[in-house]
């Protein structure tokens, strides 16, 4: 029983992932609208914005790390840890922003 | 995106990230079965490095579930060898990175959305899990509710997201630079800008590859691990958040500080 379940799941995957990969992209109504230069500034600027506060988060959260570090030397490796941790997630942040730039840059629907 | 294709295999119609996904499985298959039968007491070689890597796995599961986690160990194990080796596939010529795509980062998130509310499901419960969303008190449900549920939906937007902005944002830097490098260089080393710009490009082009070789490449590296530690560790918080509604949010096993990442 639990094998007809995997293999019932792992088809199901591998069509979704084949029939997913056939993305057509289409002109909508948006296209060549007078948007479509600005699109490009925007993605600009909001990656420098990101990027910026970005490295100000990841300064503070390092600062942080680095002062408990130096006051307690024995719990170093679970700094570190916790420190590596945050700032992978502050820096999603940012990627989250170079997503969207990317798609302003590369699949624009406004152009 | 033409010029990020990877220009040496041929994929037969299908999508890269699909067609590479199946050469991660083939290593990955490949490797499970190249250990020995019967493992040796004392381990050497494949064995070493593989039991080297169960071993952290199995230490961060003790450190954010709590000894019982270990049942799923499978999930997360696979999960982090799997997205580690397909991170490490971009960073081989010829090859990208099936990471680099969206459908396949979203596959990773759902497969952790579902298994982590399932395994908190089947722990407590269908409704006294569901009630844990309406906060401590009663009276704080209509305020909580929404709450809860926009964070649990963010949190497999964030975990495809954040995988794939690092792998595809890695793999167009690389391209950007090397494409820039072999224009400029051999723009400025045929000459049409004259001696000083043979001088020039050529000290730049050694600068560049240098620098490509030397930061950025490490620097991709760690990023590929970086991505699969944090994609585990992510999906053992929220693991570890599931199965501990009931008995509130101070159940010690060092998850403390974690809980206020798992609410990111």
């Amino acid at each position: 029983m639990r094998i007809v379940l995997v293999i019932l799941v792992v088809a199901l995957g591998l069509t979704g992932e084949v029939a997913s990969a056939q993305q057509a992209a289409s002109a909508g109504a948006l296209a060549g609208s007078w948007l479509g230069p600005f699109t490009v500034v925007a993605a600009g600027i909001g990656m420098a914005l990101a990027a910026g506060l970005c490295g100000l988060g990841q300064g503070r959260a390092i600062a942080a790390a680095l002062e408990g570090m130096a006051r307690q030397p024995g719990a170093a490796a679970r700094i570190q840890t916790a420190m590596i941790i945050g700032l992978a997630l502050i820096e999603s942040l940012a990627i989250y922003t170079l997503v969207i730039a990317i798609i302003l840059l590369f699949a624009n629907p406004f152009k | 995106m033409g010029a990020l294709e990877p220009p040496v295999f041929n994929t037969f119609g299908l999508p890269h990230h699909v067609v590479f996904s199946w050469v991660v499985m083939a290593v990955l298959i490949g490797a499970a079965l190249a250990l020995p039968r019967r493992p040796a007491l004392i381990p050497t070689g494949l064995q070493n490095a593989m039991e080297a890597a169960v071993e952290f796995i199995l230490s961060l599961i003790d450190d954010v579930i709590g000894p019982d986690g270990r049942r799923f160990l499978p999930l997360i194990a696979t999960l982090g060898l799997y997205i580690f080796a397909s991170n490490l596939l971009g960073l081989v010529p010829g090859f990208s990175a099936p990471t680099d795509n969206v459908n396949t980062t979203a596959s990773f998130a759902i497969v952790v959305f579902f298994a982590y509310h399932w395994i908190g499901i089947r722990k407590h419960g269908l409704w006294p899990y569901l009630k844990h969303f309406a906060g401590p008190m009663p009276a704080l449900a209509p305020l909580m509710i929404p709450i809860e549920l926009i964070s649990h939906l963010a949190r497999p937007l964030s975990l495809t997201l954040r995988l794939f902005g690092n792998m595809l944002g890695g793999h167009i830097l690389l391209s950007i630079v090397f494409f820039m490098t072999v224009g400029l260089s051999t723009w400025a080393l045929s000459g049409a800008a004259g001696l000083l710009g043979v001088i020039i490009g050529g000290v730049g082009t050694v600068a560049t590859v240098v620098f490509t070789v030397g930061f950025l490449f490490p620097l991709k590296l760690l990023v590929a691990f970086l991505q699969a530690f944090i994609f585990c560790m992510l999906s053992m918080l929220y693991i570890a958040g599931a199965l501990e509604v009931e008995h509130g949010h101070d159940h010690g096993h060092g998850a403390h500080g974690a809980e206020a990442a798992a609410h990111h």
